[in-house]
């Protein structure tokens, strides 16, 4: 068995990832990717310490379980909104969409 | 043996996930985003979570990336990246990660969490179920409920046939 710690070396890569598109990237699409990435993170994280007793946590598992149906319906919410600003807007370039400022 | 896995597992995973933010097209990037949720799915079944694994593969790969894989196309070929002019941003956030990265690896060691080696007779779904069911039977039915609400939102956000 490997050494949990391993898990959460790739668990913090992927949310180092995660900010770094974040911050850098334009596209709604892959900022909501970042996201995705930062959910899988945590997930992995919450995993990986469920499993630092004998018989795992079963309370991790299911918190998970939870987690990854959350992060579905907010990715089906942030689809359908980007889809409607493609349609509205041609761009779907998240630093010119400030409609909004005053 | 799970060292080998482990180590491909890890690699692929970190690595489509990279592919996935700096693919130049949106469908090889959604595509690598698959691979990583794939080997995300992996870790979990090495880590003794094959349902939460199974559950990863199904809602993920069944739904997440095939739905993204829709709105790509609808949303049409966007003009690649335009020239990134946040140079200064970048090389921070660089700095950032590179210090968060640095920050975890020296405040974990490997001998703090070696692991169990062997999962005895916890393992089994039977425990998961119970406690699933018994303990956490409200909160599914209240998380069935915000479903149904995602659903018809992201349904009235994408209709058709909105004026103006």
């Amino acid at each position: 068995m490997e050494p949990l710690t391993s898990f959460f070396a790739v668990s913090v890569v992927l949310l180092g990832i995660g900010i770094y598109g974040l911050t850098t990237k334009r596209n709604a699409l892959r900022i909501l990717f970042s996201i995705e990435l930062i959910y899988n993170a945590a997930n992995l994280n919450i995993i990986a310490f469920a499993r630092l007793r004998d018989p795992p946590i079963v309370t991790g598992q299911v918190l998970v379980l939870f987690t990854i149906a959350l992060a579905a319906m907010e990715a089906s919410v942030g689809l359908a909104i980007i889809m409607l600003v493609s349609r509205l807007n041609v761009d779907i370039d998240l630093r010119k969409l400030n409609r909004l400022k005053g | 043996m799970t060292d080998l896995t482990f180590l491909a597992l890890a690699t692929v995973t970190v690595a489509s996930a990279i592919l996935a933010l700096e693919a130049r097209d949106l469908v090889y990037g959604a595509a690598a985003l698959g691979i990583t949720f794939l080997g995300m799915a992996g870790l979990f079944f090495l880590l003794d979570a094959s349902y939460v694994g199974a559950f990863q593969i199904a809602v993920y790969i069944g739904a997440v990336v095939v739905l993204i894989l829709f709105t790509v196309m609808l949303v049409g070929p966007q003009l690649g990246e335009p020239p990134l002019e946040l140079r200064r941003l970048s090389l921070l956030t660089a700095l950032l990660v590179a210090l968060l990265l640095g920050t975890a690896g020296s405040l974990t060691s490997a001998a703090a969490f070696p692991g169990p080696d062997n999962c005895g007779g916890g393992c089994d779904l039977t425990r998961l179920g119970t406690t699933l069911i018994n303990q956490y039977g409200v909160p599914l039915e209240f998380l069935s409920l915000v479903l149904a609400a995602a659903v018809i939102g992201a349904l009235t956000l994408a209709k058709a046939d909105r004026k103006g």
